[in-house]
């Protein structure tokens, strides 16, 4: 059993090395770069198109914050309108009676100065009169200016000078107040009100009105000091408005408004506000889902490489081990054929067996040559029908039986009927075709005996034929007698015995190929016996034929 | 390759018709088809009419049912024999073996 371990190194270092070609080629599919690779595109492709759609959603809320501050302007300038309204009510009445009537201005504006929201804190009428201008009638709390001093008289002054109505930041004790002006310069007539700004200048405004879903900060004047505020809905330490901010100008008595606003909510359709947040999510779950459907066909392709890999390395093994499983049966065939032949007086004796093409199915053809006693010496060619070690094994059977007869001292005919007996085909599936002979050196006389067996080829000076024998039944059928032909081989004449792999083609019957071989011997009969065989076989053997041959050629040599 | 069919004619009698080439290959599907018939029927002709080539493996197989069909009392006879299978049967012996029927055509 030495050569166990051997062959299972070998088996071993086969499969080791199957395994290093899986692990190489499985390198550039491997599922975790596969998914980086999935993972780094998809997670860029996210953040761009989140990004992206995060920048339309700002762009739609600049717009709306645009469009709906116009509208909060629109309403803020009507303010202007509202708050002039009552003090040119009382120019005109003043303008009508022609001179200052104080009960008349205090019954006009009495409803319109008080503590409310929307009134104003005090209210006086003023009458140029000869370049000074003096009081006529004054209503309500004290006056933040001071229409006698000489700032007083420049700001009544500005407003009989102006075509609207002017306007004044005025600070009392701890309030702020706007104080405005409106003048009739034909009458000489001025109103002077002045309106308090809520304490902390913070105004809430009403959900339904314009300034509805927007922070705003409303300065009076150009400049956005916090001087300069005149109302807001936020605290005015948060001023300025931070984030997406707009600002525009409302003209303002002689001077303007700004207003500042910045969205108190999200302007524009729930959808585009959420739309970056959908699209980040779902583009990290698309991500994540096609990572794992990556990596799941990654493996089952490398699975599936590796599947290949493992069948064909398999094919390869067993492709090796027919390999080695031929070479044994032809070691154990050749090993079965004679190693040496023995010498015959006056006779020259060559001999070839080739197997067959591939496969492992080699066959039992075989060859023998016997010296039996002084002067005669036996042959025999044969072929176990079938392939296979079985068949090797038979014909060992029968290769030895058939030499122990004829060693024996039986004539061919009774070798092969004691043969007969010796082999079934229905116990060990194979049937025998043999041709046994015993000849004598000296007289050149031989007998033959043919088991079904295809006839031999005798060569003589210038005739080449088959040796007509009686045909017996192949062994393996049960008993059976043979009937015994003699023939006379002259000198330099040549018999020629082989297996039906020589003469055999599947592609047209036995005559023409035994008419093959007659023609390819002919022009070859005087040619040396070794090259004479060579060239037989060069000729005639089918390269692509399963079946094995054996030759055996005796030539009687001159004496 | 080769193809078998089986036929029970009016008589009673298996007839397998065997085609292609009969070798090595075949050898063991046409011992299985032909066995079955012999179960089946008393007498079995195998139609050899439309086989191409018969290698050793091929008249073992045909050997081997013949003494299977000796051994169980029954009949086998070969049936269209060409000229090549005829030929081949002389060369190996086996011509007086088998019972060969005429073509019936």
């Amino acid at each position: 059993m030495s050569s166990a371990p051997s062959e299972d190194g070998f088996i071993g270092s086969e499969r080791r090395d199957a395994g290093a070609a899986r692990a190489r080629n499985r390198g550039p599919t491997h599922p975790t770069r596969a998914v980086a690779a999935i993972g780094i595109v998809g997670i860029a492709m996210t953040v761009l198109s989140a990004w992206g759609a995060a920048r339309f959603d700002e762009n739609t809320e600049e717009r709306l914050l645009q469009v709906q501050t116009r509208q909060a302007a629109a309403v803020l300038s009507t303010a202007s309108l509202v708050i002039q309204q009552p003090l040119q009510a009382a120019l005109d009445v003043q303008a009508f009676t022609g001179r200052g009537n104080a009960s008349v201005f205090e019954r006009g504006m009495g409803t319109n100065v008080g503590t409310g929201a929307d009134q104003f804190v005090s209210a006086s009428l003023w009458q140029r009169d000869q370049g000074r201008i003096r009081g006529v009638a004054s209503e309500g709390a004290s006056q933040g200016i001071d229409g006698r001093s000489p700032e007083g008289q420049a700001f009544l002054d500005r407003a009989l000078k102006s075509p609207t109505s002017v306007v004044q930041r005025v600070v009392v004790g701890e309030q702020i107040r706007l104080a405005f002006a409106l003048a009739d310069p034909e009458s000489g007539f001025v109103v002077l009100a002045e309106r308090a700004v809520p304490a902390n200048r913070r105004s809430r405004v009403d959900q339904d009105s314009a300034f509805a879903d927007l922070h705003y900060a409303i300065y009076l004047g150009e400049r956005t000091s916090l001087a300069e505020l005149s109302t807001t809905d936020v605290d005015p330490a948060d001023l300025p408005l931070k984030g997406v901010t707009y600002r525009t100008d409302v003209p303002f008595a002689d001077t303007v408004l700004t207003l500042v606003t910045s969205p108190s909510r999200h302007l524009g359709s729930t959808l585009s506000q959420r739309l970056p947040i959908i699209l980040a999510v779902g583009g990290l779950l698309l991500t994540i889902i096609a990572a794992l459907v990556v990596r799941q066909l990654v493996r089952a392709r490398s699975d599936a490489e590796n599947n290949t890999e493992t069948i064909t390395d398999l094919f390869q093994r067993v492709d090796l081990l027919y390999e080695e499983q031929r070479d044994l049966f032809v070691r154990l065939q050749k090993a079965l054929l004679p190693q040496v032949i023995p010498n015959i007086p006056q006779v020259e004796i060559a001999s070839r067996y080739v197997a067959g093409a591939q496969g492992v199915d080699i066959g039992g053809d075989w060859y023998s040559v016997i010296d039996v006693d002084d002067d005669r010496f036996a042959f025999v060619v044969g072929d176990v029908s079938g392939h296979g070690v079985d068949a090797v094994a038979v014909m060992a059977h029968a290769r030895f039986t058939l030499r122990a007869y004829l060693v024996d001292g039986n004539s061919p005919q009774q070798a092969l009927e004691k043969c007969s007996r010796q082999f079934d085909i229905a116990v060990d599936d194979h049937m025998i075709t043999t041709i046994a002979g015993i000849g004598n050196w000296r007289t050149g006389e031989i007998v033959l005996a043919n088991a079904g067996h295809p006839p031999p080829l005798l060569v003589t000076d210038g005739n080449v034929d088959y040796a007509s024998l009686p045909v017996g039944r192949p062994l393996g059928i049960g008993p059976s007698s043979y009937e015994p032909a003699t023939l006379t081989m002259p000198e330099g004449s040549t018999l020629i015995l082989y297996t039906d792999g020589l003469i055999e083609r599947r592609t047209e019957d036995i005559d023409v190929g035994m008419r093959r071989l007659v023609d390819v011997v002919a022009p070859l009969a005087q040619d040396p016996l070794e090259a004479l065989i060579d060239q037989v076989l060069t000729s005639l053997r089918d390269e692509d034929a399963a079946d094995d041959i054996a030759v055996l050629a005796l030539r009687r040599l001159s004496s | 390759m080769a193809q078998f069919s089986e036929v029970v004619r009016d008589d009673g009698v298996c007839v397998v018709r065997t085609a292609g080439e009969l070798d090595i290959a075949a050898a063991e599907d046409f011992i299985e088809v032909v066995r079955a018939s012999l179960g089946r029927c008393g007498a079995v002709e195998i139609d050899l009419g439309d086989v191409t080539f018969i290698d050793s493996s091929g008249l073992g197989a045909l050997v081997r049912l013949r003494k299977e069909a000796d051994s169980e009392d029954a009949h086998l006879y070969l049936f269209n024999v060409s000229a090549a299978t005829d030929r081949l049967l002389r060369l190996t012996g086996l011509d007086e073996y088998f019972d060969i029927r005429a073509s019936q055509s």
